[in-house]
């Protein structure tokens, strides 16, 4: 059993996230999704490898592999500030409460999502709504996190980076994973 | 026709107890409510807020079946699915915190019938006629003596029981019911609060008609260190009182210093202004290992569980004055005062001491003795930054921090004399000193942390009770009409992202001239920054429940004064009677009173019910991060809920598609939403025009701030007509509209739920 870095995440149960440290595993699951979700809270706009900012790798990953974003709290701020819109905006509570009805139409009025990424939610908040979607949303979609750290509650998630360096890794083979799928 | 006789028997008993032949307003249908009474009620409003569960944990542990795997639809060996288990936990949660408060009223009322007897007259002032608006509007009782509070009390016990009983093994099947009941648990919660703050008013003659109450001095270093400090944590000021008068009577009063944590120092200062603030309940601890307090008197509630442990650490001795948190130390009680002193001084022992005025006079005398002695003191820079310096970084500490913070780099600026940053990080530290226990260097992070907390020292205006009805009859037409933008109450625990976050939220409404009322630790720390001149929102806001002021109602149990407050408009402004009517007061209040309650920093069982009793009665409550912990929040979702009204003027159910209010029970995760959320929790279908472009002005203002310009995206949900349009926004919201094909709607003219849904309630009740 994996450990969740923050403690508070402790996993009280029996089904937990399947760790991947594979890239391309992570852009496999990404490009089999027939409608994927990016989900992104108000740290990506704080957090930064190397003095690039974790939003502008998400945009990046968006762009690359068409994926739609919901941006949740203040994100649309930032994402305003670097030129581009997100297609839809609620909290993180919100977005789950209508990802969790197999009938919502989703961000694209297309139909529900498949898979949804969440990425820089404070990850108590965020671990909850991974709980939230595992319990009443398991019969249409999976979830997966780009975030640093272990989330016991998704479907797919990184395991804990003791460096920096090892989660910018991954987020740029990511990048180029997907590239490839373009 | 057994039971037809048997149903009778109980409600002519009901109405001995209610005194119902007092005509002071006819009895409505639910008089003393028991489950079932407010259920489609509760129905009704949970068809459009949605339980939102958010389990923590895969099973349920609670029987000797288990553990049961609760995941993917299954359901345990008793047939329970984790809906409903989580439905289940959420009463549990309520009971704790309904149980709680009620403990105290049944406590400070057997205290204060002792003291002064059972006939003690209630007598709130001259400007308050109304004392009791929840106690009358859901028992339809009128009380006017202490004893009349204690068959109020009894009731709420009651209904405590049956609730309870709903959650043993093999009851309640459906998450629904279960709500409606946690919702009735949370209904009885601002009963049993109102019967504790109006018992304490009148016992303790605390404020009571008046707003301008005295400022009070705040912070660790208000605190004189030189004389003997006696501090008081928890919430019950039965201790507190007594240890006043003991100092005031024995002519020690200017000798001793007295300080409380948490709600017990609110009730303090509404005793003394001379007694001192610490802080909220996040700074217990870190309080308490400075050792600056000789003394400590723990009643109930929010106390630490391991306080003779931490006093022990720091030389200072503890007595535990209620039954409700013993410690399993000796229960000198019945003790002779000179020999519990004796071994508290001498042999450093903690005891219980269950007598107030006993407990009064041994912490005098054990402060007094022992005071000259202690010599704790704040931690020295050379020895902060020694001590930080042993950090290895291996992120122990901020694995278990429930805030999530970043102590490793703090440790390390500290180390190398970098201050700024770590007092940053301070702000937001919730005192709970699990990072001292996990490292493995045995840093004592939370000591360490001394060396950046700050002296300053602030001045919080004492807790002043009930709104008065005279300010009702002011601000109830402008409330409801929407040209008074809101009622906002902060209130809760002290479990903050950010600690300066509550003061800057109550700046930023107040300055925009909504009503701001504050309670408990959420009061505190409101108090805990300085705006322009070195003043807190305390002193640059008036005190008055009108637009623009900034009012300190009390403790925890004060928050039965803010539900209250929304009772009253219903009753004094709109002349509906209350009597036994929740369900005609609720009503009014979702649909007609712009009110928001924010629970920031919400940590316990006790925020726990009181913001479920808030949303029964229609008040939405935004919730910070960590409360998503709680597992259940009432969500809509705007664009696919129902949101048909009755227009009870018309008599014809409407189509609105106006989320108002959206959410009942909302987390935020920053401050910066949160201030883009509550002018929007605010709205409501009956603004006047002019109310709704006042309230769409604040909601798009705070918008472009925070979230980078543009329009909310569901502006268009709440303009009705052109004339709700800002005029400082006119033109761009025009483009906006046209661009998305918006049409206008006609407003409701006097919405309500009833006529929506089975109630027995005639439409006619709503109509005032």
């Amino acid at each position: 059993m994996v450990i969740p870095f923050h403690r508070v995440n402790v996993l009280t149960g029996i089904k937990s996230a399947r760790l991947i440290e594979d890239a391309s595993e992570y852009a496999n699951l990404i490009q089999k999704a027939k409608r994927p979700l990016l989900v992104l809270g108000p740290l990506l706009s704080e957090w930064s490898l190397d003095g690039k900012l974790l939003i502008e790798y998400t945009l990046e990953i968006a762009k690359i592999a068409n994926i739609p974003i919901c941006a949740t709290d203040i994100v649309k701020r930032k994402m305003v500030e670097l030129g581009t819109k997100p297609d839809s905006v609620y909290d993180a509570v919100e977005i789950v409460n209508a990802l969790k009805d197999p009938d919502w139409r989703g961000v694209k009025k297309e139909g529900n999502h498949d898979l949804v990424i969440f990425f820089g939610i404070r990850s108590d908040l965020e671990e909850q709504c991974l709980s939230v979607l595992k319990h009443f949303a398991f019969t249409h979609l999976k979830t997966m996190t780009l975030d640093k750290y272990y989330f016991p509650h998704a479907n797919y998630s990184l395991p804990n980076f003791r460096k920096d360096k090892q989660w910018k890794a991954f987020l740029e083979s990511l990048i180029d994973e997907l590239k490839k799928g373009e | 026709m057994a039971g037809v006789k048997a149903l009778t028997k109980k409600q002519e008993e009901v109405r001995q107890l209610i005194k119902a032949e007092i005509p002071w307003e006819p009895v409505g249908p639910t008089p003393m409510p028991e489950i079932p009474d407010l259920r489609s009620w509760d129905m009704r409003l949970l068809k459009t807020y949605k339980p939102w569960y958010a389990p923590f944990c895969d099973l349920c542990c609670l029987c000797t079946y288990g553990k049961c795997d609760l995941t993917q639809g299954r359901r345990g060996a008793c047939g329970l699915d984790i809906a409903t288990q989580q439905a289940r936990i959420i009463l549990l949660a309520c009971l704790m915190g309904c149980s709680a408060h009620a403990g105290h009223a049944g406590h400070i009322l057997e205290f204060l019938i002792e003291k002064h007897g059972p006939d003690k007259k209630i007598d709130m002032g001259t400007f308050i006629e109304l004392e009791a608006p929840n106690i009358r509007t859901v028992t339809g009782l009128k009380p006017e003596t202490l004893g009349d509070l204690k068959t109020v009390i009894e009731y709420v016990y009651k209904e405590i029981t049956h609730l309870l009983d709903s959650t043993h093994f093999g009851q309640e099947g459906s998450y629904l019911d279960y709500e409606s009941k946690a919702l009735h648990a949370s209904m009885l919660d601002h009963v049993g609060m109102e019967v504790a703050d109006i018992a304490q008013i009148v016992g303790f003659d605390f404020p009571t008609s008046v707003a301008d109450t005295p400022m009070i001095d705040m912070g660790w270093e208000a605190v004189d260190k030189s004389k003997p400090v006696i501090l008081l944590v928890g919430h019950n000021p039965a201790t507190s009182c007594t240890l006043i008068d003991y100092l005031r009577e024995n002519k020690l009063y200017d000798k001793v210093e007295v300080a409380g944590i948490c709600c017990t120092a609110l009730e303090t200062t509404r005793y003394s202004d001379r007694a001192k603030i610490v802080g909220p309940l996040s700074r217990q601890l870190f309080f308490i290992r400075s050792g600056i307090a000789d003394v400590i008197m723990t009643d109930e509630q929010c106390i630490r569980t391991d306080m003779p442990i931490e006093a022990d650490k720091v030389g200072s001795r503890v007595i535990a004055c209620l039954d409700k948190a013993m410690y399993g130390l000796e229960d000198a009680t019945d003790w002779d005062t000179e020999e519990i002193v004796k071994q508290m001084v001498e042999d450093k022992k903690h005891f219980a001491i269950l007598d107030p005025e006993k407990a009064a006079e041994v912490a005098a005398q054990v402060a007094l003795k022992i005071s000259p002695r202690r010599k704790k003191e704040w931690i020295s820079d050379e020895e902060a930054k020694e001590l930080a310096g042993k950090c290895t970084q291996c992120d122990m500490c901020e694995r278990v921090c429930p805030n999530l913070l970043g102590l490793g780099k703090a440790m390390k600026d500290i180390s190398e004399g970098n201050f700024d940053e770590p007092q940053k990080l301070f702000n937001k530290c919730i005192g709970c000193g699990k990072c001292d226990q996990e490292c493995p260097q045995h840093i004592p992070i939370l000591r360490v942390m001394q060396v950046v907390a700050s002296k300053e020292t602030w001045r919080i205006r004492a807790g002043r009770g009930a709104i008065m009805d005279t300010e009702i009859r002011n601000v109830g037409a402008p409330i409801t009409l929407g040209t008074i933008p809101g009622v906002i109450a902060f209130v809760g625990c002290s479990n903050y992202p950010d600690i300066d976050d509550v003061a800057d939220m109550v700046y930023e409404f107040a300055k925009r001239k909504y009503i701001v009322v504050l309670t408990g630790c959420a009061a505190m720390v409101a108090g805990m920054k300085k705006f322009e001149e070195g003043k807190t929102v305390y002193e640059l806001f008036p005190p008055d429940f009108d637009a623009g002021g900034v009012v300190n109602v009390g403790s925890c149990v004060s928050n039965a004064h803010i539900t209250g407050a929304a009772i009253k408009i219903a009753n004094i402004f709109a002349a509906l009677p209350l009597r036994a009517n929740y369900e005609v007061m609720a009503d009014y209040v979702l649909n007609r009173v712009g009110a928001c309650g924010v629970a920031w920093g919400a940590m316990s069982q006790k925020a726990a019910s009181i913001g479920t009793g808030c949303n029964r009665l229609g008040i939405p409550v935004l919730l910070g991060p960590h409360s998503s912990k709680y597992r259940r929040l009432y969500l809509s979702r705007k664009e696919d809920d129902d949101w048909r009204v009755m227009d009870a003027r018309k008599r014809e159910i409407m189509d609105t598609g106006e989320p108002s209010p959206e959410h009942i029970a909302y987390v935020a995760e920053t401050k910066e939403k949160a201030m883009v959320m509550i002018p929007k929790l605010c709205i409501r279908k009956n603004d006047t025009p002019q109310g709704r472009s006042i309230k769409l002005n604040h909601y798009i203002s705070l918008y472009k701030k925070y979230m980078g310009g543009g329009l909310p995206e569901d502006l268009h949900l709440f303009v009705r007509r052109d004339a709700d349009i800002p005029l400082v926004y006119k033109k761009e919201v025009r483009v906006y509209l046209k661009e998305i094909g918006w049409q206008p709607k006609e407003p409701v003219g006097l919405p309500t739920f009833i006529g929506t849904y089975p109630t027995k309630v005639p439409l006619d009740a709503v109509i005032h």
